[in-house]
Order: C-alpha cells, then sequence, then structure tokens
C-alpha cells in the first residue's frame, strides 16, 4: 500500500460530507455539495491513476474535470429559471 | 527525503479537501457554504500537482496534472459566479445590486 491509495481512500472518505451536503437542504445548497462532490472525484481519479502506477489514467480526471463544469453550469442555469 | 516530501504535501492536500468538505456541509446559509469551495480548487489540488512533480519531475504526468490544475482553477471561479448569480436570480429576480440593499463598494448605481 503506497501513499497514493491512502490518499484515495481518504478522497473517498470526504465524499460523505459532499453526499451529507447533497442529501439536505434547498435546491441551491444541494448543488454546492454537487459541485464539491465533483471536484474531490477529480482529486480522487489523480490519486488513484498514480496508486495504480497508470498515469495514463489521469486522462479520465481531466474529462471529469471538464464535465463537472458543463453538470453545474446546466444546473445552475436550470435552478435560476425554471426548476 | 523527497517520499516525505511527497507525503506531507499529500497529507496537506488532504486535509484541506476535508475541511472544506466538512465546512460545506456543516456551515448554516447558501452564500457562507459558497465559499468553501475555493480552497479545494486553490490550496488542495496546487498541493496535489506539488506532490505529483515533487515525486515525478517535469514528466508526462506531471504536465497533465499541470493541465488538470489549471482546469479546475479556470472552471471552479466560473462555476462559482455562475451559482451564486443563480442562486440571487432565484431569490429577488435579478442579480445586480440595488441600491436599497447597501451594499459596500456597489456604490448604489445600476
Amino acid at each position: 500500500m503506497n501513499e497514493w491509495l491512502i490518499a484515495s481512500g481518504v478522497l473517498l472518505l470526504a465524499l460523505i460530507p459532499c453526499g451529507i451536503a447533497t442529501f439536505r437542504g434547498s435546491p441551491m445548497e444541494r448543488l454546492l455539495g454537487l459541485e464539491m462532490a465533483g471536484v474531490i472525484e477529480t482529486m480522487f481519479l489523480v490519486t488513484f491513476a498514480f496508486a495504480l502506477n497508470r498515469p495514463n489514467f489521469l486522462d479520465l480526471a481531466l474529462a471529469m474535470g471538464l464535465l463537472c463544469f458543463g453538470g453545474g453550469l446546466v444546473f445552475a442555469r436550470f435552478l435560476e429559471r425554471w426548476l | 527525503m523527497s517520499e516525505i516530501a511527497v507525503a506531507v504535501l499529500l497529507a496537506l492536500s488532504l486535509a484541506v479537501a476535508l475541511f472544506s468538505c466538512i465546512g460545506l456541509t456543516f456551515v448554516r446559509g447558501y452564500f457562507n457554504r459558497l465559499h468553501y469551495l475555493a480552497p479545494v480548487t486553490t490550496v488542495s489540488t496546487t498541493l496535489l500537482l506539488a506532490a505529483v512533480v515533487v515525486k515525478y519531475g517535469w514528466s508526462q504526468a506531471a504536465i497533465k496534472m499541470f493541465l488538470i490544475w489549471g482546469v479546475l482553477l479556470l472552471i471552479n471561479s466560473v462555476l462559482t459566479h455562475a451559482t451564486a448569480r443563480a442562486a440571487r436570480v432565484r431569490k429577488l429576480g435579478h442579480w445586480t445590486p440595488d441600491p436599497k440593499e447597501n451594499i459596500p463598494g456597489a456604490g448604489g448605481s445600476r
């Protein structure tokens, strides 16, 4: 077990508070939980790629970061006007 | 020596991430919670980038990590602004400052 694998585990634990934030409060507060979870997942994919010693998997983290941006922006736009 | 540096940088990065997640969950008020998105994307990812650079040097992996860091840094500021604006429009119907609100620095002009 190397330090990157431990870091991956800790980042998975950090998703628990994000999950709690996503399941309670107003819709806008839930969106914040989702956005935070997106960043933490991106960091998890980075550390997990190094834990597996496969730096090529960093592309997944990059894709995750970009998709979180699109998802968050669309949610914000919908919550602003329609939901 | 570099192993210790990597471990310390990773531990600091994770501590900031955990602190921000707990803060986001337990602090009251939407706009107060919004602040906790920033430390993760600025401090935490920068420390993660530093750990990768210390471990692997300026290799392909480090350059990719640098790209991820840049994307997160740019994207999160835009996303924070968009969600804050969305919350304000949802509440008030507009997002520009109102003279009645007496916001410092707004000057009361639209």
